[in-house]
């Protein structure tokens, strides 16, 4: 008798990924397109089209524990490749969120932060959070005379809110890491590895960008989302100086320059890079939009905060330079409040990915899948990455 | 009527550049001493037309050789009606496909004219055989959607139309839906039926004549003169008609053959049909326990695409479940139906549908092969799946399973049915002194079952065995029509078939029948040779009653009297002259195509005593066209041919072969048909049955002391043309190696 798992197809699975931004799900059926045009997935077992058969059959269990939804990287060559508009790269971006949802607890912030209907919400809770303390510790209004913006808030109340705010952020996705990875390791049934060894690569991995420049369809993705890496990089970079400057050396801000320019260089070079990356990021959207689709809330969500967060940084500087000081605040408030909600909703929204598929990406090498991968792939003369002999039948 | 012959040759079309017109003119005017020889520049023009019809308004010629291009072409200008045509291809067969002005082409040329002059010398104008009597009543069987849909259409076009239903009402399988497929863009959902309302116009149609809870008890006659009994619930009735439409319909794979996929075993495991009958009723429940059945698992070709059952793919069980799944998820929101599938095969629109049910996320599908179907606890039926898309096998717990179960005809006759009427008909052979084969297999049309037609061949329609228990048709080139002229099968009976399938199946069908009803009464065959008024004519003085006309017709067209002497039930004929070939006596011929003429064809041909010179007998259908292709591409011919168009491979008689090879031919090509089970012979058995004959070469030969590698029988379809240079070649090398007929000298 052949040996046959019992499967317990659970109908509301399939619905919240319908939900979730995967309306397209159902049109698959299976012809494996997706997995022969995909440049990321690994040779064995790829993805996407048995995560979509997963998907359609409300197999929930199947993703727990699942890296593959996370190593893709979302470039949608196999949804432009798709020959019924099942669009994997948009469904498999619905499964992640159910994945973000399954680990960032509490899950409701998940829902809360990915659904339409609270987006208002979104941001007037931080809104009414940050106008409260700048009404006990600051000026709620407009300051007269020159364009300070501790005048407006301190930057003690600052640093005590959004400090907290930054760790609450990373610590939910540290713990839904954790909870991940021991689901990866049970699911596919690894024991041990090399941790440290995985971490580092995966870290040059991420630093390279190494997996955007595989994508065929989307490849200027590659150069938007260097940028905006980066962009965060300098930023984080300016922001810890910023610091330095203000709690160690008690310097007060604004720096003028000289002592200053380390700031100003790294937070204006990270601020002109997000912006044009933000930029790059919705323009692409659009460049693709009839082959690729526009996106899901899910996506869009994430890109509108970023570039509210860019563009109100970058005018509130201009603004407050140039002295219009009824212009500056409110713009500096609207600052504060996108970067608030950056912070918070680290784990819930898109944003999480960067734990998950960190995780994932790393999982792939501490399991040893990809090692095989490279081995299998170079002892096989003649094969390129898209056409190796462990890729799915109905490739040929 | 006086023969006056006119020959008119073209030069146009490369013609001239290839050979010398005068010398063609010679072997008219001084060979055969045909008074009129013309040549123009381009005949076909009006000047070149105008030529031959001034020659025919002064009655100075009434039988006309035109040799130009290839009769397939320019038919319309080259018709004259009233007068004998002839065409002799030196177009194609000669300036296309031959090095322009050498000795042999010449040659060529002016045999083609020898055969045509010859065939025009021993051609008749055709008088139309016309029946004394005629009924032009369509005859319906099968009160289905198909045999409503037929009788519609031809009581809409003015015919009067008997239909007859086995039962008590109209309606079929139709009749029986819950909901059926959508019948138009953007097929997505499924109607309710609309089956009443073409009851109630064929009800209401003062043409149609509706006989229920009746059968056909006898059918006799032939196209355009059927005389009908009918046994209805009352007696019998008695009608006529001029042809026949066959709708009787399907019915469903015998469930109790599918153990292993659980009928009979689980009570919960039901076929596509009683769940259409329960969803008609009114709710989806299980049979064990009548709870209402939320997990529905449909398991696709039960019992179809299996070489232990239905070998075949039904085409609709497929559609059918993803109607039946709406059904499931009408139900409850939270019911799911799994669809398990070998592969989903949802034929033209119907896609749209397959990915409207696919869009219900309540409706999962999987490719997988069904290993086992258990009963679990609570009566839930659980499936084993191996091969599946889900990457593993699986197991499956189901509150109810239907089997998706394909179509039988109803021609089909059930093997031990069969196995009874064998034992009957050797029990009746042997009473009678013959000697019953034991292990020669009964053929299924001996069996009577819905026709009962009174024919000697027997009294259903023909079947080949891998035509699975459907009528024999020439599937590629006329799917509609059956081994019976004037009787055209509509709809599953055909073919399988969905509703929608069915409805233009069955338009298609009443057309077929008026046209037959038309040809018939003004003496043409019905297709392939729908022009044609010419009929076999046999003298019956010479004929020895050996049967083999009357065994080989492949359209049932020849009955015996009592003496056992063989006629023609002409109307029934479709003049492909398969008797002509197989009469040992050549008492059959036709106006315009005779043992004869052919015979003399190949006595006019010049042949020299050095150089090849082989004959090809070419089929009208196939072969020729394939010939006339090669020429289109201007491909190189062997020179050595001269190819003689026949009506069918079927045609050959051995007496031919005889008359070429005493004549000092060096050999001769068979171009034909593919046959057996796939085969293309428009008059299904022509090129086998020139092959059978073939094997009774070596007596006939022997006599001539000739090698019977003289003859090769050659099966060609009509797009392999580009093999043909080759195999011409082959042959003539072949052919030269050996040595030349001794017959030449004489």
């Amino acid at each position: 008798m052949v040996d046959a798992t019992l499967v317990k197809p659970d109908l509301d699975f399939v619905k919240g990924v319908i939900a979730a931004g995967g309306e397209s799900l159902k049109k698959c059926y299976q012809c494996a397109t997706c997995t022969v045009v995909c440049n990321v997935t690994p040779e064995e077992n790829p993805f996407p089209r048995k995560e979509m058969v997963w998907a359609q059959w409300g197999l929930k269990e199947k993703f727990q524990g699942n890296p593959d939804v996370w190593l893709c990287h979302q470039c949608n060559d196999c949804t432009a490749y798709c020959p019924r508009g099942a669009k994997p790269g948009e469904v498999l971006g619905a499964i992640r969120k159910q994945s973000i949802r399954e680990y960032s607890a509490p899950d409701f912030l998940v829902d809360l932060v990915n659904d339409k209907k609270f987006m208002a919400l979104l941001f007037i809770a931080p809104a009414i959070l940050l106008a409260v303390v700048i009404a006990a510790f600051g000026n709620f209004g407009i300051p007269g005379g020159e364009v300070v913006f501790t005048k407006f808030l301190p930057v003690l109340p600052i640093q005590l809110i959004f400090t907290p705010a930054l760790i609450f952020g990373i610590a939910v996705g540290v713990l839904g890491v954790k909870k991940f990875w021991v689901d990866m390791k049970r699911a596919n049934g690894v024991r041990t590895g090399d941790l440290k060894g995985s971490v580092i690569e995966t870290a040059k991995e991420v630093l390279a960008h190494k997996k955007f420049k595989s994508c065929g369809i989307n490849a200027d993705r590659y150069a938007s989302h260097l940028l905006v890496f980066y962009s965060f990089v300098a930023l984080g970079i300016a922001t810890l100086i910023g610091a330095l400057y203000i709690d160690i050396l008690h310097i007060e801000s604004p720096f003028s320059f000289g002592r200053g320019t380390l700031v100003k260089l790294f937070g204006n070079a990270g601020a002109i890079a997000l912006l044009v990356g933000v930029t790059m990021m919705i323009t692409n959207r659009f460049k693709h939009q009839e082959k690729l689709g526009l996106g899901s809330y899910f996506d869009w969500l994430l890109l509108c905060i970023i570039a509210t967060v860019a563009l109100s940084g970058f005018l509130a500087q201009l603004t407050r330079i140039a002295g219009a000081a009824a212009i500056a605040y409110p713009i500096y408030f609207i600052h504060l409040v996108f970067v608030l909600s950056l912070f918070i909703y680290l784990p819930f929204s898109k944003l999480a990915h960067m734990f998950y598929r960190g995780a994932a990406m790393c999982f792939m090498k501490y399991s040893g899948r990809e090692a095989q991968q490279a081995a299998a792939v170079s002892t096989t003369p003649g094969t390129g990455q898209s056409s190796g002999p462990g890729k799915e039948t109905g490739s040929e | 009527m006086e023969k006056k012959i006119g020959v008119y040759i073209c030069k146009g079309c490369d013609i001239a550049n290839a050979v010398e017109i005068e010398k063609l003119e010679e072997v008219a005017v001084k060979e055969h001493q045909i008074p009129v020889c013309k040549s123009h520049d381009a005949l076909c023009s009006p000047g070149g037309l105008d030529l031959i019809k001034n020659d025919i308004s002064a009655e100075v010629v009434n039988t006309i050789v035109i040799a130009a291009c290839s009769p397939r072409v320019k038919y319309r200008e080259f018709s004259f009606p009233g007068n004998v045509v002839e065409r002799s291809n030196i177009r194609e067969f000669v300036a296309w496909t031959q090095e322009p002005k050498t000795e042999d082409t010449q040659a060529l040329a002016e045999d083609y004219m020898r055969i045509g002059i010859t065939k025009a010398k021993n051609s008749e104008l055709p008088e139309p055989f016309l029946l004394e009597e005629m009924d032009k009543s369509v005859l319906v069987v099968g009160g289905g959607i198909s045999g409503m849909t037929s009788a519609l259409g031809a009581a809409d076009a003015g015919y009067n139309v008997i239909l007859v239903e086995k039962q008590e009402e109209l309606g079929g399988w139709a009749k029986k839906m819950h909901r059926q497929l959508p019948r138009s863009y953007p097929f997505e959902s499924p109607e309710k039926p609309t089956v009443n309302d073409t009851i109630d116009r064929v009800r209401a149609h003062s043409n149609i004549k509706v006989f229920t809870s009746s059968e056909i008890e006898k059918i006799s006659g032939v196209p355009g003169m059927y005389d009908v009994s009918i046994k209805t619930a009352g007696g019998t009735e008695q009608v006529k008609a001029g042809s026949v439409i066959l709708a009787a319909g399907w019915r469903p794979y015998d469930a109790s053959k599918l153990e292993h996929l659980g009928y009979g075993k689980c009570e919960n495991v039901i076929t596509n049909i009683q769940m259409e009958e329960m969803a008609a009723e009114g709710g989806i429940t299980r049979p064990s326990d009548g709870r209402k059945a939320k997990r529905v698992a449909f398991i696709q070709c039960a019992g179809s695409r299996d070489p232990g059952h239905l070998p075949y793919c039904s085409s609709v069980c497929c559609l059918t479940s993803l109607k039946q799944a709406s059904y499931v998820r009408e139900s409850a929101p939270d019911a799911i139906a799994y669809i398990l599938y070998k592969d989903m095969r949802t034929p033209g629109q119907y896609e749209l549908f397959y990915k409207k049910m696919q869009d219900d996320p309540g409706i999962m599908l999987t490719k997988g092969e069904v290993v086992d179907v258990t009963e679990g606890a609570n009566g839930n039926v659980e499936i084993t799946l191996k091969d599946t898309f889900l990457g593993e096998s699986i197991k499956l717990e189901a509150d109810l399973v239907v089997l998706a179960t394909g179509m039988v005809p109803n021609t089909t006759i059930d093997s031990d049915v069969l196995g009874e009427w064998k034992k009957k008909f050797d029990e009746e052979l042997a009473a009678s002194g013959g000697k019953p084969d034991p292990n020669a297999p009964l053929e299924p049309h001996k069996v009577p079952n819905i026709l009962h037609l009174e024919y000697r061949q027997g009294p259903e329609l023909p079947q080949l065995t891998e035509a699975y228990g459907y009528p024999d048709s020439n599937y590629i080139c006329f799917q509609y029509e059956t081994r019976r002229t004037g009787i055209y099968a509509a709809g599953s009976i055909r073919q399988p078939m969905h509703m929608l399938g069915s409805i233009e199946d069955a338009m298609g069908a009443s057309l077929k029948a008026i046209q037959c009803i038309e040809a018939t009464a003004n003496g043409y065959a019905v297709h392939p040779r729908a022009w044609d008024q010419t009929y076999p004519e046999v003298n019956l003085q010479k004929c020895t009653s050996c049967k083999r006309c009357t065994e080989e017709c492949p359209f049932g067209a020849i009955e015996e009297d009592e003496k056992g002497t063989p006629f023609h039930k002409m109307t029934r004929c479709r003049r492909c002259g398969t008797c002509l070939g197989s009469c040992p006596e050549r008492v059959i011929n036709f106006k315009d195509f005779s043992i004869n003429m052919i015979s003399s064809m190949f006595k006019a041909l010049d042949v020299p005593e050095e150089g090849l010179r082989l004959i090809g007998l070419a089929c009208e259908n196939d072969a020729y066209p394939a010939l006339d292709s090669l020429a289109l591409d201007r491909s190189r011919m062997n020179p050595a041919y001269r190819f003689v168009p026949v009506r069918c491979l079927g045609n050959l008689n051995l007496a031919w072969i005889a008359d070429a090879l005493s004549r000092g031919i060096d050999g001769m090509i068979l171009l034909g048909c593919k046959f057996g089970e796939n085969y293309q012979c428009h008059f299904v058995r022509g090129s086998e049955l020139a092959s059978e004959r073939l094997g009774k070469l070596q007596e006939t030969l022997g006599r001539l002391m000739l090698e019977p590698e003289r003859v090769k029988l050659v099966q060609l379809s009509i797009q392999e043309y580009d093999l043909l240079p080759g195999i011409l070649d082959e042959f003539a090398d072949e052919l030269g190696e050996m040595e030349p007929n001794p017959f030449k000298e004489f």
